[in-house]
């Protein structure tokens, strides 16, 4: 990626650059903060980046209606902050960097802790609006959360990487801020004991919002969001559920809880030398999958443990970590899951095997034929 | 018609016993539950598997042959209305659950098993599958995917694409795929939330896997009897203001209370509208919030609370408002169900456009909706005996769609556009938005053979560039034509 950036402020105006883009042949890279970039690998040989950063016009709230239409420029930092005068939010948090942007959230499909209540973008999306290659900005789904006219375009953009067009804005369902909020902290003997937990977990009467994995060492964070009284309730009634597994379990609110979470969403910041690839496997087979990295340079795991989503950490030799990531990923396939890259430095990049391609990837490939037909944007994601 | 004597032998030996071709069998087909939009299939297939499925839809493609998929018919929007020229693929064989994965949440289903019975499947383990549209009992899995379906709990749980996890699907080249993943983030892009509501035109869908969810601790329900549906929707409003998302919110109206009474006999307050808040969810939370419900209820007016105690008294309620569809029927010799959204802040003043135009057409409205999220099912009450009425009716339930476009919302919450309402897709959407969504159809059906002419509302030949008129191929072969 190179070459200089163009700052559109209207969503015509990055149709325009795109229009201009295809006429010219030359290829173009949107990017937000681009804090998610290295999600979507594409050795492109040279891109002109177009930064949607100047597209921060259109914020609308309607707070009676749960629903809020969002710049793809604005930080979800900002647009939270303004969302929270009314006592709302939109339910994602991906990770304690507040550089991240609605375009950038939406085209990686990026989702925290609190996936385990509200899902991904996807989940949340109701309406979109992108500027495509052949100079147009056009609109799928609405301002209303309940509408099945025409394809729903929103969700095909979510985790499209910038392949397909560029999000200009989009509209989201939102959520109340949550009354009171408690966290149940349980430190587990095995990795495979914390997993066992959650699991069961979502099969007693709690209903966590966030059920977190800390490893290797380990841990289970527990967070409950609703009334106070609930909140307490739900927390006793979760450590006497799997309690007894646990080596030591403590509820924590207010101030340690946030310190608390905010240590957990910065557990996956990468530094360059680093490795980071992100593994989803049926929930059972979690246990399976972490067997066998004893030996591995694993500095940190995290994730959504009860849905199968675990995000891993790699620091060392790039030999080292090439053969963990290797051995792990075969684990991955041979229960059925997938595994991504989400960071790494060239030298262990290069030396990954590619995923197999989606079972459905030529309908990938021909999606991104029709909308753009020129190859302006970024290699459309096909699973390798 | 096209489907000549040798196509219709492959056709049998592509799916063995399942071919029919007598022109009185076939009638049986030639609509779903939007009855006056008929079309008598050119032949009917009803495959036993995935692989006949494919089969046919193999052969449709190389003869360019269109074709219509089928679930059980309960369609709203004429969805699965057969083509004269083409094959309707019933779905309703493939009706086995083939995988229950109690550990994991997940149910692998074939479309012909109906909404219901994953639900049944699962009870006994304390688990349900969300999505509950009134139908659930007869409509199936493969229709609920097309149309992306809710009910009356989508307010908090979601649509049918937040429960779909993978699907298997014939494309319309006869390819059969895996779409999604039973894992989550397939890798890839997302085909399956645009195949999920695509009613019929992007694939077949032959197995999906679903996830269900544990069964809440504690359900509460109330039924609070209100002057108006002003006072019902400020009553809504103070719950959501409040930071409450109920699991349901549901009203009626006078029409529809005297209708639902005249069948069911639910025991309805005597008031102008009722409203249902459904909260569910951890027994403590529960009675926090519902506490808060009840008073915000009676501080908005509410002449009446009732709360049901058990599932006998919840069920009761809920047998009123599911049966307010039929019961019409009671006060009507015909009505027509329109599906319209608006934002729900903007309820009253759309009700107030509706109640006007009921007094200048003369026919009576009836109003019930899922008040959470401003879906309206006006139910418009006609005598098809009295000439000209039934168009009345149509032209009536056309002008609520346009009020609730000029209020910022939809022309469908949950039925679908299918063939009813494309002609609208043009008030609601620009050309260019049509076009994008264009794209996606000319990606998986290039030949434009997979539930042709719904949807959209002029049907584009995909290779179609701006610029002066120019026949397409297909078009040439006779397979499309322009209107």
């Amino acid at each position: 990626m190179n070459g200089p950036a163009s700052i559109p402020a209207t969503a015509h105006d990055v149709a325009d650059l795109l229009a201009e883009a295809a006429r010219n042949r030359t290829r173009v890279v949107p990017v937000g903060a681009g804090t998610k970039v290295a999600w979507h690998h594409d050795p492109a040989p040279t891109a002109a980046r177009l930064s949607t950063l100047g597209l921060t016009d259109g914020f609308l709230h309607d707070a009676g209606d749960l629903v809020a239409t969002l710049p793809a420029g604005m930080t979800l930092a900002d647009a939270n902050a303004r969302l929270a005068l009314a006592g709302q939010w939109l339910p994602l948090d991906p990770s304690s960097d507040k550089r991240s942007t609605i375009g950038g959230l939406i085209a990686a499909n990026a989702s925290g802790p609190r996936r385990h209540r509200f899902g991904t973008p996807r989940d949340l999306i109701v309406g979109i609006e992108v500027a495509l290659t052949d100079g147009r900005v056009v609109k799928a789904g609405g301002r209303v959360v309940k509408n099945v006219a025409g394809y729903d375009l929103s969700r095909l953009f979510c985790g499209s990487h910038g392949s397909l067009g560029v999000v200009t804005s989009a509209t989201f369902k939102l959520a109340p801020i949550a009354f009171d909020s408690r966290t149940l902290v349980l430190q587990f003997p095995t990795l495979a004991l914390a997993l066992d937990s959650a699991r069961a977990l979502v099969h007693s009467d709690v209903t966590p919002s966030a059920l977190e994995l800390q490893g290797p060492d380990a841990r289970l964070l527990v967070r409950f969001e609703t009334t106070a009284r609930a909140s307490a309730a739900m927390a006793d009634a979760a450590r006497a559920h799997v309690g007894q597994m646990a080596s030591t379990a403590n509820i924590v609110g207010g101030d340690d809880e946030a310190a608390l979470w905010h240590e957990h969403e910065a557990r996956l910041t990468a530094t360059e030398d680093e490795t980071v690839v992100k593994v989803t496997t049926l929930p059972t087979r979690a246990p399976l999958i972490l067997e066998g990295l004893g030996n591995a340079p694993l500095r940190a795991i995290s994730g959504a443990a009860a849905l199968g989503v675990l995000a891993l950490r790699f620091r060392g030799e790039a030999s080292a970590v090439v053969s963990a990531v290797d051995a792990l990923h075969r684990r991955v396939l041979s229960q059925q899951g997938h595994l991504s890259v989400r960071h790494a430095p060239p030298a262990v990049r290069e030396h990954l095997p590619p995923p197999p391609p989606a079972p459905a990837s030529a309908v990938m490939h021909a999606v991104k034929r029709c909308f753009d037909p020129n190859g302006v944007l970024r290699r459309v994601p096909d699973g390798r | 018609m096209r489907l000549d004597s040798a196509f219709l032998e492959r056709l049998r030996a592509a799916a063995p016993g399942g071919l029919i071709t007598e022109p009185a069998a076939r009638i049986a087909y030639e609509t779903d539950a939007l009855v006056h939009l008929r079309a008598t299939p050119g032949a009917v297939v009803l495959p036993a598997n995935a692989t006949e499925v494919q089969a046919v839809v193999r052969l449709c493609h190389e003869a360019g042959v269109p074709f219509v998929a089928r679930g059980h018919g309960t369609g709203l929007s004429g969805g699965a209305l057969p083509h004269p020229d083409g094959v309707l693929i019933g779905l309703a064989r493939l009706n086995r659950i083939l995988d229950v994965d109690i550990p994991n949440l997940r149910v692998t289903v074939e479309p012909g098993v109906t909404n219901l019975e994953i639900t049944k499947r699962v009870a006994p383990f304390g688990c349900y599958y969300a999505p509950d549209p009134s139908s659930q009992s007869v409509c199936s899995i493969g229709g609920n995917i097309a149309e992306n379906s809710g009910g009356a709990h989508c307010l908090k749980y979601g649509f049918t694409v937040h429960h779909v996890l993978e699907v298997e699907a014939v494309l319309p080249d006869g390819t059969l795929t895996t779409i999604g993943s039973s894992c989550l983030d397939a890798p890839g892009l997302d085909l399956l939330g645009v195949v999920i509501g695509s009613e019929g035109t992007l694939a077949v869908v032959t197995r999906a896997v679903v996830r269900i969810l544990r069964k809440p601790e504690a359900v509460m329900t109330l039924l609070a009897g209100c002057d108006s549906i002003d006072t019902a929707g400020e009553a809504v409003s103070a719950i959501i203001g409040h930071g409450i998302v109920p699991a349901a919110v549901e009203m009626m109206d006078r029409l529809t209370i005297d209708a639902a009474e005249a069948s069911v006999a639910p025991g309805f307050p005597n008031t102008n509208a009722v409203l249902i808040v459904e909260l569910d969810g951890p027994r403590v939370e529960v009675d926090d919030l519902f506490t808060v419900v009840e008073r915000l209820c009676q501080e908005s007016g509410a002449r009446t609370v009732e709360i049901a105690y058990d599932q006998a008294q919840r069920e009761r309620i809920w047998k009123g408002r599911k049966a307010a569809f039929a019961a019409m029927g009671r006060v009507s010799p015909n009505y027509y169900v329109q599906d319209g959204v608006v934002p729900r802040t903007r309820l009253s003043e759309v009700l107030g456009r509706i109640r006007a135009l009921e007094a200048r057409s003369g026919l009576r409205i009836g109003n019930v909706f899922h008040a959470g999220d401003g879906n309206l099912h006006p139910l418009i009450c006609y005598d098809e005996a009295i000439a000209g009425q039934a168009a009345q009716a149509e032209a009536v339930a056309s002008e609520i769609l346009q009020y609730c476009i000029d209020a910022g919302g939809s022309i469908t919450g949950e039925h679908g556009v299918g063939a009813d309402k494309k002609a609208y897709m043009s008030t609601m959407f620009a050309e260019a938005d049509l076009d994008a969504m264009q794209l996606v159809r000319c990606a998986f059906d290039p030949s434009g053979i997979c539930n042709p002419g719904k949807v959209f509302p002029t049907p584009r030949l995909c290779g179609e560039v701006p610029g002066p008129y120019r026949q397409h191929p297909a078009e040439r072969a006779g397979l499309a034509e322009r209107f």
